[in-house]
Parts: C-alpha cells; sequence; structure tokens
C-alpha cells in the first residue's frame, strides 16, 4: 500500500502541471498492482501512457533537480536554481551581457550571463529557473554562469528570498569615494534602548520625537570602476582617514553654529579620494570594518599594465 | 517589502583621448534606460572619474553664473560646465586654482553642435587631488583600457562589434596612447629593470611622437603637470 502512494506520487510530481488528479492516479495503480498483480514497471509505463494519451503530456518528462543556493559550495558543477533576481550590476566587460546577484529562501548567489549565451535578459524583482549553469569560482567568489547551453525560465511564482542581513561576506575593496550621503557627518540616532536608528528630521522613524545620541559616520559610495559599493564608516573609520572623532565634530559644529558644517569639511577632505576598505559585504551595504587612505604600490600596476600590453 | 536596490551608474575610467572621440549615443532597451555615450573602444559610459589637472576655469552664462573648466590628463583635455545646479561641485571649484591637480566625478554629456557632436561633462564632485593617486587613476585607467582594446580584438560582443562598425577603430592608435600616458608615469618611479628591448621600443615610440601633430598640443600641456610638483 505504501508503495502504491510512493509511486503514485513520483507520477503526481512529474506531471502535476498537466492537471493531472492525484487521487485518480492513486486508484489506477492500486488497481493494476494489487488487484491485477502486473509488474511495477508495466504498472508505471500503462498510466505514463493513458496520462499522454488523456492531457496531452509530453512524452518524456524531464525531471529536474532545483539546487537550493546554499548548497552551492564548490565550483565546476552543473546546477539548476530557482530563484528571484535581486540586484543588477553594471557589466564590467562587453563579453558579459549581464551580472548580478540571485537569491533564494536560503541564500544569494552572484550570476553572470555571457554575451555569447544570447538570452533575453533578466529584470529585477521576477523569478526565474536557471538551468543548467555552472558553477565557477571567481578571486574566492562562486557565481553561476549562464552560458549557450543554460535556460532561463521566467516563472510566475514569487521566489521569498532570505532577508539581505542574514548574508554577508568578507571583502576587500579599493576604489574611488565618488559620493557621500547628506545623511552622512554628525547625525543623530534614535536614544531608546535598543533602537539606535538615524533621526531624520527631529524624528525616529519608529519610536518619533525621543532623545538622541549624537554619532558620526559616512555613507557613501566607493566606486572601481566596474561596479559601486554603498559603503557605511563608523567614527572609528572617519577618525582613521580625517583625524575627526564625534568630540571634534560636535566642537566643529558648535564653532561653526552648524552641525552641516562637519558634512561640508568630510567631503572637503575625502571626495574624489582612493580608499581602501575591508569589510562585510551585504547585498546592500560594504560595512567597514578597517578603512584607510589607499597608499597604492605604482610599481605594481606598473607590472600589470605591462603584463596586459603584451596581450594586446 | 521587494528586495531590489536602485543601481548607480558606474564611473568609468576613460583616457580624455578616448572619450572626447565618441560621437555615438545609445540607450538600453528598458524605458528608463539614462543615455549612454558609447565610446570608439566599445565602452556604455554615462558616468566617469577623472583625475587631471585644472587648467582653465572661465566664469560664462549671462549672469556669469557656469564655469567652464578644462581637465587634462595625459592623452589629451576634458571639457565642463558646472553650474550652480550642481551646487557641491560649485561650490567646491570656486575654492580650487587652476594649474592643480583636481578629481571628479562627472556625468557624461553629449551636445550637437554645428560642426558635429561633442562630448562634456557636468561634474558632481571635485576636488583636490594627490600625485600619488593621479598616479594610481593613470595605471587604473591603462588598464581598463587594455581591456576593453582585448575586447574590441576579439570582437565578439555587440558593444565591440557597434564601436568597430561606427568608429572602425584604429586599435593601435590606442595602444600607443596608454603606454605614452604610463610611461610618463614611470619615468616618476626610475623604472631602471625595464628589459632593454623594452627600452629600444619607447625611444622609437617617443621620436614618433614628435611628428604627431595631433598629440603635440597635449604634450605641452603635460609639461604643466612637471611645473606643479615643485
Amino acid at each position: 500500500m505504501e508503495r502504491v502512494e510512493k509511486l503514485a506520487e513520483q507520477i503526481f510530481e512529474d506531471y502535476k502541471d498537466y492537471g493531472v488528479d492525484r487521487k485518480e492516479i492513486v486508484e489506477k495503480l492500486r488497481k493494476l498492482l494489487i488487484e491485477f498483480r502486473v509488474p511495477e514497471n508495466e504498472a508505471l509505463r500503462t498510466i505514463r501512457n493513458y496520462i499522454i494519451r488523456e492531457y496531452g503530456a509530453p512524452a518524456t518528462i524531464r525531471r529536474e533537480k532545483i539546487t537550493k543556493i546554499e548548497e552551492i559550495k564548490e565550483p565546476n558543477k552543473w546546477v539548476t536554481v530557482k530563484a528571484k533576481a535581486i540586484q543588477l550590476w553594471e557589466s564590467s566587460s562587453p563579453s558579459i551581457a549581464q551580472v548580478g546577484l540571485i537569491g533564494d529562501e536560503t541564500g544569494y548567489i552572484r550570476f553572470l550571463v555571457w554575451t555569447k549565451a544570447k538570452k533575453p535578459p533578466v529584470e529585477e524583482g521576477k523569478s526565474y529557473i536557471f538551468r543548467n549553469v555552472v558553477v565557477d569560482d571567481f578571486g574566492g567568489v562562486l557565481r553561476l554562469n549562464v552560458t549557450k547551453i543554460s535556460e532561463i525560465e521566467e516563472i510566475d511564482e514569487d521566489i521569498k528570498v532570505k532577508p539581505p542581513e542574514d548574508v554577508s561576506e568578507e571583502v576587500e575593496v579599493v576604489g574611488a569615494l565618488v559620493a557621500i550621503q547628506q545623511n552622512s557627518g554628525l547625525i543623530q540616532r534614535c536614544g531608546v534602548e535598543g533602537c539606535n536608528r538615524v533621526i531624520k528630521m527631529g524624528k525616529c522613524p519608529e519610536h518619533g520625537k525621543t532623545k538622541p545620541n549624537d554619532d558620526l559616520r559616512i555613507k557613501g559610495v566607493l566606486d572601481d570602476g566596474y561596479r559601486t559599493y554603498e559603503v557605511i564608516i563608523n567614527e572609528e573609520g572617519v577618525k582613521a582617514l580625517t583625524d575627526i572623532d564625534l568630540e571634534k565634530a560636535k566642537k566643529i559644529a558648535e564653532e561653526t553654529l552648524d552641525r552641516n558644517a562637519v558634512l561640508i569639511e568630510l567631503k572637503k577632505m575625502l571626495l574624489g579620494k582612493y580608499l581602501r576598505v575591508v569589510g562585510t559585504a551585504t547585498p546592500r551595504y560594504l560595512i567597514a570594518r578597517h578603512v584607510e587612505l589607499f597608499r597604492p604600490d605604482i610599481r605594481k600596476e606598473i607590472e600589470k599594465v605591462r603584463t596586459l600590453l603584451e596581450e594586446v | 517589502m521587494t528586495t531590489v536596490f536602485l543601481k548607480r551608474e558606474v564611473a568609468r575610467r576613460v583616457f580624455a583621448k578616448e572619450l572626447v572621440s565618441s560621437t555615438y549615443t545609445i540607450r538600453d532597451e528598458s524605458e528608463k534606460s539614462p543615455l549612454y555615450v558609447l565610446t570608439p573602444l566599445g565602452l556604455k559610459c554615462n558616468r566617469v572619474f577623472i583625475i587631471g589637472v585644472l587648467t582653465e576655469k572661465e566664469e560664462r552664462g549671462e549672469d556669469g553664473n557656469i564655469y567652464r573648466i578644462r581637465v587634462i590628463d595625459q592623452t589629451g583635455s576634458f571639457i565642463g560646465y558646472v553650474g550652480k545646479y550642481q551646487p557641491e561641485a560649485y561650490e567646491a571649484l570656486e575654492d580650487i586654482d587652476t594649474l592643480t591637480l583636481v578629481a571628479l566625478t562627472a556625468k557624461v554629456r553629449v551636445f550637437e553642435g554645428e560642426t558635429g557632436k561633442f562630448v562634456t561633462l557636468r561634474p558632481e564632485t571635485i576636488s583636490i587631488a594627490d600625485p600619488e593617486s593621479r598616479d594610481y587613476w593613470v595605471m587604473e585607467t591603462a588598464v581598463q583600457t587594455l581591456e576593453r582594446i582585448r575586447e574590441m580584438e576579439k570582437g565578439e560582443s555587440e558593444t565591440a562589434k557597434l564601436a568597430m562598425e561606427v568608429y572602425n577603430t584604429n586599435l593601435e592608435e590606442y595602444k600607443r596612447v596608454v603606454k605614452e600616458a604610463v610611461e610618463r608615469v614611470m619615468e616618476d618611479y626610475g623604472e631602471f629593470d625595464v628589459e632593454e628591448e623594452m627600452l629600444e621600443e619607447e625611444e622609437d615610440e617617443e621620436l614618433e611622437l614628435d611628428e604627431d601633430e595631433d598629440l603635440s598640443f597635449e604634450e605641452e600641456e603635460i609639461d604643466l603637470t612637471e611645473l606643479l610638483k615643485d
């Protein structure tokens, strides 16, 4: 009896998209196996043929194994994943049509679509099945490669992705600080225990008017010419870069009677500077753990250029 | 809540020679696509990050409330317009004298004049830069330019094919420009361990250069940066 249920389930899984009735399959199978005592493979074939005839299902069913993103741990494996396109980035090279981040309920992974694959573009926020994509290792980061033999099928299902705060990776980035956002400098945070949200227009978005605490931070954009990172630098980082700590920042604000003067000063000192940031990258932010003004080794860079010059 | 984030255009690293030679503009298929300039090396570019020398800063416009600036790099010059609608860049620029090394982040604009299209910049940020950062900028821009040249040689990507069709790009010329830009920086780092062969090649290149009218102008301008170092 259990065996009947199990076999019926298998068939149902294969053909459920064609509107077959689970009960009908169980009954037919039971009849064949228990009443008529036919061999299992004959019984299965009979039912499959019946479904193909009655429901117009294709003669061969592709049984696909969907891999969860958290299960992808090593390169050179071919997988099929069901995931949502979270974010698309600028392609760093004309041979790459699209590059970005996809996610499912278990995690996130980078993906890239080679121009040669000639696939219709993936759109942010939509869900897809990525069939026959190959995992590679790019500087320690795993990526899914969509190649000519891969398939991308858009699906109606809205895949729930794991909250971005739960996913992170350690990275080192060297880039130019090309923007510092307005909510940087000497800011105020909500004083309610455990809240710490940034006060906007005198109010905490959660608790309204509260007794605020001062803080110093930079929220900016780091750009290496290939992609951008929204970087968050805390007081310690700001001090390492500019020698301005929270006390000094408060003093600047008091002397100028303008809290904004701190932001202006930080912009003057840091915009257009190359920074080296070591920190935690979430899909949204790069949170700096260590930050410094980048001291380039120009000789090393010259070597890099020379190697490339020989190649082209 | 949908987990989708805003995309910011990357600030490309492009030498003046490549950017100001661009005349062709494209948009992506999506409706909200910004306007990109397609460079002769197949780069789609909407924003740039540049480090160079501010050599001109003139007040323009009816009320004199627009600055026209010229910033030169190792290969040529960029023209930019900074108005009060970009208050951050405008205010910063007021305090910066000409003949100063500057770093700027700028949007790329294409103007259609009577004699044809030309590229200008609309700076978003401008700040004083140091020679070391300038050298690094030259190197990373060289690397990224060479990567584009390699893609052009392969000729596989759509943008590379389109760029070749539009500009019939002379890749050798761009290789030479990159090489010269890098060599100028190398001089400061006493690159004595270069192979002899390469040195000879470099000398040949320099001789050729002197006869090159297109570049002689920039050569003069470059001397200004040398003055700055003292």
